[in-house]
């Protein structure tokens, strides 16, 4: 075994988990090679002292202080899960209501609605007055001043339109 | 699965649930917590505060700041661990984790040099506290040796590059295992191996002229 090959085989050796030809041939390189020597043994010194290191220990207050976040932290998720629930019950409120109107307006567009009716326009006609006189019967005109029994005119005045003398005069007049 | 967590939940009503706990596995306490057993919780804690903060300070070099990255991934683990796969050990999940975190917070010191300015000063105040981790009974100058060293071997930690030590921290302090370290690292196991070779040697130079 040369330098490069402890070298490359010391993490093993120090950690001892070499196979026994390895190691046996590590240990008597060492013997041979006064540098590896060495730095083994510096290696080895350095990282005793660094393992002896004193450990420290937590803060008195450590444990307190980690339960107050603890609690910190169930009591935010506590809120987290509500303010989940309630953001769940208003999105499926909102879900329901949008699939709702959706519903009502495709039902609504579905309905059958009745035709416009279309009706002719409307037309106000006034209706003319007669404008022709109508003479009066004549047995009316011969019995009055014959002094015939009146009945008969009575009779015949019954049956006649009425018919006003002014609109006689006004349409005489035009 | 639910059915083993709530087994287990209605196994740990009887008396003495914390002695329970603590016969358990880490496995076996993450289904009691997923169980319904908050107890469970406080065990993981228990278990791992003092390992992670050592991981923590020893790579950020900053404790009050180590403290909180440890309770940052203890919320982490409460809030996710319904979603931890647990084919896997829990050990290396709050590493990962907590590994993470440590990065975050060198990346964001490496933008903000005020908060490395606030480090450096925290640090050199440290200097004026008295003496914690001696024997009070060795010699003054004992003491002065030992603590020299120690702030040596913190400053040597402290020079490698940061993916050097994160692997160098993970294998010398917490003794992990290099199929572990690439987990948690998301490297591949010829990276860990190759990282961590180097890493050993730089510290041993670093730290070399201070042994003699």
């Amino acid at each position: 075994m040369d330098c490069r090959d402890f070298r490359e085989n010391h993490l093993a050796f120090v950690d001892d988990t070499l196979a026994g030809i390895e190691l046996v041939g590590m240990q008597m390189h060492l013997t041979e090679c006064e540098s590896c020597s060495r730095q083994d043994a510096i290696v080895r010194r350095s990282l005793m002292l660094f393992r002896n290191l004193p450990t420290i220990e937590p803060s008195p207050d450590f444990s307190a202080r980690l339960q107050q976040r603890l609690d910190d932290v169930k009591l935010a998720d506590a809120t987290a899960t509500q303010s989940g629930r309630a953001r769940k019950l208003a999105t499926s409120v909102i879900a329901t209501s949008v699939v709702m109107l959706g519903y009502i307006g495709v039902s609504l567009r579905e309905v059958d609605y009745p035709q416009d009716i279309t009706l002719p326009p409307v037309v106000a006609l006034a209706s003319e007055a007669d404008a022709t006189i109508a003479a009066p019967a004549p047995e009316m005109v011969a019995s009055v001043p014959a002094g015939l029994p009146i009945w008969t005119a009575a009779l015949f005045a019954e049956q006649t339109p009425i018919h006003f003398a002014s609109i006689d005069l006004t349409s005489t007049a035009r | 699965m639910a059915n083993i967590a709530r087994k287990h939940a209605v196994q740990l009503q009887g008396a003495n649930v914390r002695e329970q706990l603590k016969a358990m596995d880490d496995s076996a306490v993450v289904t009691a917590f997923l169980g319904g057993e908050e107890r469970a919780f406080s065990e993981l804690v228990e278990r791992y505060q003092t390992r992670l903060l050592n991981f923590i300070y020893r790579t950020i070099g900053d404790r009050e700041k180590a403290e909180d990255l440890v309770q940052e991934v203890f919320i982490r683990v409460y809030r996710h661990l319904h979603r931890f796969d647990r084919s896997k050990k829990f050990s290396t999940w709050a590493y990962t984790i907590a590994s993470n975190l440590a990065k975050n917070e060198l990346r964001n010191r490496s933008r903000n040099p005020l908060v490395l300015f606030q480090t450096v000063q925290k640090n050199w105040q440290d200097d004026d506290r008295p003496l914690q981790f001696e024997d009070t009974n060795s010699r003054p100058d004992d003491m002065y040796r030992k603590r020299h060293l120690r702030e040596i071997v913190e400053e040597s930690v402290a020079k490698l590059p940061e993916h050097h030590r994160n692997v160098f921290i993970l294998r010398e302090l917490e003794g992990k295992s290099y199929e572990e370290i690439a987990e948690i690292t998301d490297c591949n196991l010829g990276t860990v191996k190759s990282r961590l070779n180097r890493a050993r040697n730089s510290f041993a130079e670093i730290v070399a002229p201070y042994m003699e």
